[in-house]
C-alpha cells in the first residue's frame, strides 16, 4: 500500500534496481577485467558521460513536463558550429561557450514558442525543428568541419587533466543544481505540476505554458552546455556531429524512471540511467564482447526497463 | 472535425503541389517529363508503404518509430537469407516480411499488454531492431549479387517505362483507403484514437484492433525492405535510416492528426509526393539538397499551425 509520505507512488524502487544492475556489472567488470577501473578508462568514461548527463538533465525537465524534443541532436551540432566558429574569430573561449549556450537556448525557445504559444504537439514540432536545423546546418557549412581552431580552446588550454576535471565538474554541478532545483525550487516543483494535470496546475495558479516554454529554453540551453564539454575535447568541430543524440538521451532519462506520461521520476534516477547505459557499451567490449551489439543492447533494455515498470504497475492496480 | 475542414487541408495540399510542378517546371531541367515523373515514383515507394501503414498507426493516436529500423533488419534477413544460407529469393523474401511481421507483433504486444506508450516502445524498439541489423552484419557486411528477376522488382519497368514497384504502391494505397476509410475497422481505428475508452465502451476490440495496425506497420516495414534492396541492388544493416521520420512527415502533411482520430489515407499520398517533389525538383534546379531538408521541416510546421483547429481539446 502507498505511504502518504513517499512523493512517488513507486517509492525508490527503480533506482534501486538500476543501482542494482549497475553494481552487478560492476562487479562482473573486477572480476573478469579489472583493467575496466584502470585511472585512464575512467577518466575517459567521464568525459564522455558528462555531456549525456548534461543533456540528459535538460530532457528530464522535458519529459517531467510532460513533453519530449528529438531536436537536440540538430541543436546539439549547431551549436557546436557556432562555438568554433566564435572561437575561431579569437574571442575568449568563455565568450565562445557563452555564445553557443545562448545559441541553443534561442532554438529552445522557437520549439517552446511554438509547443507553448500554439499549442502543436511537442514531438512533430521538435521533429520538423530536427530536420530544418539539420539540413540547415548542413546547407550553411556545406557539411565542412570547422578546423584550425586557436591553441587556448581545446580543453580550455588547462591541458588534458585540468580540462577533464573542468568538463566532469560543471557537468555534476549542472547535475546538482537540476536536482536541487527540481526538489526545491517554486519553478522545480511547477514542472511536475504541469506534467501530471497541466489544467489542475493552472488552477492552483501556475502557469503551464510558461513552464512549457521554460523547460524546452532551459533544454536548448543544456544542449548548447553539452556540446560545449564535448566540442573542448577536440581541435575540430564536425558538422554532423549529435546525430541520435536525442534517443539516446531520451533512452538514459526513460531508464531513469521518468514517467513518459509527465510528472514522475527523479534526478537520482536520470543519473543512474545515464551511467548505466554509458558503462554497458565500454562494459561489453572489456568483457569481450561484439562492440555491435551495443545498440540491440540498448534497445532491449530500454523495453525491459518499461515493460517491467508497466508490469509493476499492473501489479500494483490489482493490489 | 468536419468534412469541409479535411477537404481544406486536402485542398491546400494539392495546391502545394501544384505550385511545386509550376515552379520546377519553370527552373528545373527535364522536370516535367514522364521519365522523372516515374523516377519519382520509383524512388519514394519505399517511404510511401511506410507512410501508408503509418497513417493506420497515426489514426489511433500511436506512433511507430521503428519502421525504418525494421527495414534496416529485414533487409540483413533477407540478405543474409539468400546470400548467405542459399536460400531461394521468394522463401528468403517471405521470411524476411515474417521478421517484419514478427518485429510489429513484438510493437503491438508491449503496446496493448503492457499498456507502455507507443512513442517509448517503439523507440525501444527502434534502438532494438537497428541494432540486431548491425549486430548480424557486424556493422559491415553487405549483401550483394542478387539475381536479376529480383532486381527488377526494384529497377525494372513495366508496359514501357512504369516502375515495376508502382502498382505494389498503388496496391497498398488501396488496400489501407479500404481499411481506414471504407471498412468497420477503419472506423474503429480513429474512434481508438479520439478517445480509447469511449472506444471500449462502444464495443471496439481495442486491444485487437492496436495491434493489428503494429502488425501491419511491421509488416509493410518488411516489403519495403525487399523494394528497397531491389532498387539499390544492396542489402545492409542502415538501410531505411531516417525513413520513419520522413515517413510521419509525409503523414501529418496529408492531413492526418498525430493525436490520432482523424485519419486521411489519401492525404498521405499527396503528402508522399509534395515531399518527393520537392527533392526531385530542387535537385534539378540546381539547389542543394539541404535545402529540401529545411523546406520539410517548415511544410511540416505550417501544416500543423494550420490544422491547429483540428486538434481535439
Amino acid at each position: 500500500m502507498i505511504s502518504p509520505r513517499v512523493p512517488s507512488p513507486h517509492g525508490r524502487s527503480r533506482e534501486l534496481s538500476l543501482l542494482a544492475a549497475l553494481a552487478a556489472i560492476l562487479l562482473v567488470l573486477g572480476w573478469k577485467a579489472p583493467r575496466f577501473f584502470a585511472a585512464a578508462n575512467l577518466a575517459d568514461l567521464a568525459t564522455s558521460v558528462a555531456p549525456a548527463l548534461v543533456a540528459a538533465m535538460g530532457m528530464t525537465l522535458v519529459i517531467l513536463a510532460r513533453q519530449i524534443d528529438i531536436s537536440i541532436g540538430s541543436q546539439f551540432a549547431v551549436c557546436g558550429v557556432v562555438l568554433g566558429l566564435v572561437a575561431k574569430l579569437g574571442l575568449p573561449v568563455p565568450l565562445a561557450a557563452g555564445s553557443a549556450i545562448l545559441a541553443g537556448a534561442s532554438l529552445g525557445a522557437i520549439n517552446g514558442a511554438l509547443v507553448a504559444g500554439f499549442g502543436l504537439p511537442s514531438i512533430v514540432v521538435t521533429l520538423a525543428t530536427m530536420v530544418a536545423w539539420r539540413e540547415g546546418l548542413r546547407w550553411a557549412t556545406e557539411g565542412t568541419w570547422v578546423r584550425g581552431l586557436p591553441e587556448s580552446f581545446q580543453w580550455l588550454g588547462l591541458g588534458q587533466k585540468g580540462g577533464r576535471l573542468l568538463i566532469v565538474a560543471t557537468a555534476a554541478a549542472v547535475f546538482a543544481l537540476v536536482a536541487w532545483g527540481l526538489v526545491s525550487l517554486r519553478a522545480g516543483r511547477s514542472v511536475y505540476a504541469t506534467g501530471s494535470d497541466a489544467e489542475a496546475a493552472r488552477l492552483v495558479g501556475l502557469r503551464p505554458r510558461r513552464v512549457v516554454f521554460g523547460v524546452f529554453v532551459a533544454m536548448g540551453a543544456l544542449t548548447g552546455l553539452a556540446a560545449v564539454l564535448t566540442t573542448l575535447q577536440f581541435i575540430d568541430v564536425q558538422a554532423n556531429a549529435g546525430v541520435g543524440l536525442e534517443l539516446r538521451v531520451i533512452a538514459a532519462v526513460v531508464v531513469g524512471g521518468v514517467a513518459i506520461s509527465g510528472g514522475r521520476g527523479t534526478s537520482t534516477g536520470v543519473l543512474l540511467g545515464v551511467l548505466f547505459l554509458a558503462v554497458l557499451g565500454p562494459a561489453l567490449v572489456f568483457l569481450g564482447g561484439k562492440a555491435h551489439w551495443d545498440r540491440a543492447l540498448q534497445g532491449a533494455i530500454i523495453l525491459l526497463a518499461v515493460a517491467s515498470e508497466a508490469a509493476r504497475r499492473r501489479g500494483a492496480a490489482h493490489d | 472535425m468536419t468534412d469541409a475542414a479535411i477537404s481544406r487541408s486536402t485542398r491546400a495540399l494539392l495546391l502545394l503541389l501544384a505550385v511545386e510542378l509550376v515552379v520546377f517546371g519553370l527552373f528545373g531541367r527535364n522536370f516535367l517529363t514522364l521519365g522523372n515523373a516515374f523516377e519519382v515514383v520509383r524512388a519514394s515507394v519505399e517511404l510511401g508503404l511506410l507512410a501508408l501503414a503509418l497513417t493506420a498507426v497515426i489514426a489511433t493516436g500511436g506512433i511507430d518509430l521503428s519502421v525504418g529500423s525494421l527495414v534496416g533488419l529485414c533487409a540483413v534477413v533477407f540478405g543474409w537469407l539468400a546470400r548467405e544460407a542459399g536460400l531461394a529469393v521468394p522463401i528468403a523474401a517471405a521470411l524476411a516480411v515474417l521478421a517484419g511481421t514478427l518485429g510489429g507483433l513484438l510493437n503491438g504486444w508491449l503496446v496493448t499488454s503492457l499498456r507502455v506508450p507507443p512513442l517509448i516502445v517503439t523507440l525501444g524498439s527502434y534502438s532494438l531492431y537497428r541494432g540486431l541489423a548491425e549486430a548480424a552484419t557486424g556493422g559491415v557486411a553487405n549483401y550483394t549479387g542478387f539475381p536479376d528477376g529480383f532486381l527488377s522488382l526494384g529497377q525494372g519497368t513495366l508496359w514501357g517505362g512504369i516502375p515495376t514497384q508502382l502498382p505494389l504502391l498503388l496496391l497498398a494505397f488501396l488496400f489501407f483507403w479500404a481499411l481506414v476509410h471504407r471498412s468497420v475497422i477503419g472506423r474503429g481505428l480513429q474512434a481508438i484514437g479520439y478517445a480509447p475508452e469511449a472506444a471500449r465502451h462502444a464495443g471496439v476490440p481495442v486491444g485487437a484492433r492496436l495491434r493489428l495496425v503494429y502488425v501491419l506497420s511491421g509488416s509493410v516495414a518488411g516489403v519495403a525492405s525487399l523494394v528497397y534492396v531491389a532498387r539499390l541492388g544492396q542489402a545492409k544493416a542502415d538501410a531505411g535510416t531516417g525513413f520513419e521520420l520522413m515517413a510521419i512527415t509525409a503523414v501529418v502533411l496529408g492531413g492526418t492528426s498525430i493525436f490520432g482520430g482523424h485519419a486521411s489515407v489519401p492525404g498521405t499520398l499527396v503528402g508522399l509526393f509534395v515531399l518527393a517533389l520537392l527533392q526531385n525538383g530542387l535537385r534539378l534546379a540546381d539547389q542543394p539538397a539541404e535545402l529540401a531538408g529545411v523546406l520539410t521541416g517548415m511544410l511540416l510546421l505550417l501544416a500543423l499551425v494550420l490544422s491547429r483547429e483540428r486538434k481535439p481539446s
